[in-house]
């Protein structure tokens, strides 16, 4: 096995030029399939852990203003959503609804002893908040259901709102007290995030404070044992069956409320993504293809140049499966080295490329490189490749009559 | 050695060629022969069947005790690698190999390894007076040079017989004299059987036997 490769380093290496100007097209092709690759891996990536961090099971539900007269009601009458369609949201799709939430804003200053911030409080409930999503607890704990239930005053602030109302770093803010609102609430947990600044409170609280603001902005639905896409859009319809009945407007009316189904488009998305992948391989694979009908090419030149040669080596007793061996083996080398030329190059490329376009959580390409399985495809994709590109000169080599290749000069 | 009872050869074609026309031939061990015809004679057909080259239509070939006829490609390989040394009158040196590796080639094709036959290869080098060579490209040496680079080449594999074409065809006298000096040291010095076809008087004469081929018959 050694001493073929040493025969075949030795062609080769004879026509140099020849040689690397074939091996090329085959490097420009894995290098293109790689790159593809891993961007359309860094996409999908990206979506997934953007996906991964929040929960797709859901719907969202704005207020809005009717569009069709219904019940003697004119066009044009807002909608406002209350407290009571929580409930009856919930209670009228228990089949696919696990809980309604919503959060309520208001205040604007939360004071410590020592310092002021500006900020509105969130009333939220306990799963609004995802860690990495919002942020990560660095301090304590968020809200739970008892804080919940108990309308408790309590509150979960950014690390820079700890740091500025308990100088000099916040470390001194679990456990202590703030005011908001004139009211006095414990601070149980600190968390870190690069963007967010919302203050929490529980929903129940907020609830409580801002007893004459009754509307509340948006519904937010948690789904479960939802599977396919009827699944979300039977949700959906339930969903704003249930608010048509409540404010008395026609469900065929899409402005009333506005429905925005994180499901069902989270679907479709993933199909995209299958179909880009798809393509990319398609894609991948033609441009290899060019790069294969070169060396097959080549080696079809290559035989027909070495007719002589051939001829000698069977003359003196190279058996036809040792010629047939040499030539498919030369194809693969070509192919596999310059093929692995292409993965390295494109794998520095698809880093530089995302070194430019930074780490991050909203990167639009996140860790952008093919895995080992990847690698292993495209690697037997070139062995396969070049079997093929080489099997078809190879046989030609084989029609080659000794005495015909002698004569040839 | 070599016995070939009533051997015909047609090439097919539109006018089909009948080339040998039922040659019989005995070459002994050890002899030293030299075949000459004219051109279309059908000596090198001649040679090609010899050199399980070619395959004939009727009659039989003996060489070495086996019949060598409508041989498989692989086994074909095999009998010329083990019992035929070929020497041509173009040398067909790889060009792009060194006079060992040239020489060692024939063993490539036995599967020993490359310690081994670049040993053998040296040994012959050297009995060809070419051991200073050794590592030099065909297109660095001369016509001389190249014809002693494929005679070692022949003798590597220690054949039945060695069958030379025109071994002088590309050479100027002196160096021929050389050549044909070679064969006759192999052929009294080691008994080697040496089959040669040349159109060359001169070198028939320094040959122990001629046979004349003419029209596709021995005469």
């Amino acid at each position: 096995m050694f001493d073929l490769f040493r025969e075949i380093s030795q062609t080769l290496s004879h026509n140099k030029v020849r040689t690397a100007l074939t091996g090329i097209a085959v490097t420009w092709g894995i290098f293109m399939l790689i790159v593809l690759l891993s961007m359309a891996r860094g996409v999908t990536n990206s979506f997934n852990h953007d996906m991964m961090q929040g929960n797709n099971a859901k719907i969202q539900v704005w207020s809005g203003n009717t569009s069709i007269p219904y019940h003697g009601n004119r066009e044009g009458r807002r909608i406002r959503l209350k407290d009571k369609d929580m409930v009856s949201v919930k209670d009228n799709n228990s089949g696919y609804v696990e809980e309604v939430t919503s959060r309520l804003s208001g205040g604007g200053k939360i004071t410590s002893e020592k310092a002021q911030v500006s900020q509105s409080y969130s009333g939220v409930f306990p799963r609004e908040f995802t860690p990495s999503r919002n942020g990560d607890i660095i301090a304590g704990r968020f809200l739970n259901s008892r804080d919940m239930d108990t309308k408790a005053k309590v509150m979960v602030i950014p690390q820079r709102y700890a740091a500025q109302l308990f100088p000099p770093d916040g470390k001194d803010a679990l456990g202590s007290r703030v005011n908001c609102n004139g009211l006095s609430f414990l601070v149980v947990g600190v968390y870190e995030s690069r963007w967010n600044r919302e203050v929490y409170i529980p929903f129940t609280t907020a609830r409580m404070m801002a007893a004459d603001r009754e509307d509340l902005g948006n519904l937010s639905i948690n789904l479960k044992d939802v599977n396919t896409e009827k699944d979300g859009t039977d949700a959906e319809d339930g969903v704003r069956n249930t608010l048509a009945a409540n404010h008395d407007f026609d469900p065929k009316d899409t402005n009333a409320v506005y429905i925005y189904n994180r499901f069902t488009s989270s679907l479709t998305t993933k199909n995209a993504l299958g179909i880009l992948d798809t393509c990319v391989w398609v894609l991948g694979i033609l441009t290899l293809l060019t790069g294969i009908v070169g060396i097959s090419n080549i080696m079809f030149v290559t035989v027909r140049e070495r007719t002589h040669e051939i001829g000698i080596r069977r003359a003196i007793g190279a058996k036809p499966r040792k010629i047939l061996t040499q030539v498919i083996v030369e194809s693969v080398a070509i192919t596999v080295i310059f093929g692995y030329i292409g993965i390295v190059l494109g794998t520095a490329v698809t880093q530089i490329i995302a070194m430019l376009i930074g780490e991050g959580d909203n990167t639009p390409l996140r860790n952008p490189t093919v895995s080992i399985t990847i690698a292993l495809e495209v690697t037997a994709v070139l062995v396969i490749a070049g079997m093929l590109a080489g099997l078809f000169p190879a046989l030609k080599a084989l029609k080659v009559k000794p005495v015909e290749a002698l004569r040839d000069e | 050695m070599i016995r070939l009872t009533d051997v015909n050869k047609t090439y097919p074609g539109a006018v089909p060629l009948h080339v040998l026309k039922g040659i019989n031939l005995e070459i002994n061990k050890g002899e030293l022969v030299s075949i000459m015809g004219a051109s279309g004679s059908g000596k090198s057909t001649l040679l090609n069947i010899l050199g399980i080259l070619d395959n004939y239509d009727s009659g039989e070939y003996y060489l070495d005790g086996t019949l060598i006829k409508n041989l498989s490609e692989n086994k074909a390989a095999e009998y010329r690698n083990r019992m035929i040394g070929f020497v041509f009158q173009s040398f067909n040196l790889i060009n792009y190999k060194n006079a060992v590796e040239n020489v060692a080639l024939p063993l490539f094709y036995q599967g020993i390894s490359r310690k081994k036959r670049n040993k053998l290869a040296m040994e012959q080098l050297e009995r060809m007076g070419l051991a200073d060579r050794a590592h030099h490209l065909p297109s660095e040496m001369s016509g001389g040079q190249k014809q002693r680079v494929a005679i070692a080449r022949a003798m590597i594999t220690n054949p039945s017989i060695i069958l030379a074409d025109e071994p002088t065809g590309a050479l100027d006298s002196k160096t021929s004299h050389d050549v044909m000096e070679i064969f006759r040291t192999l052929n009294t010095e080691e008994g080697k059987t040496i089959v040669i076809v040349t159109h060359d008087p001169g070198v028939a004469e320094q040959t122990d036997r001629l046979i004349r081929i003419s029209d596709g018959i021995i005469v």
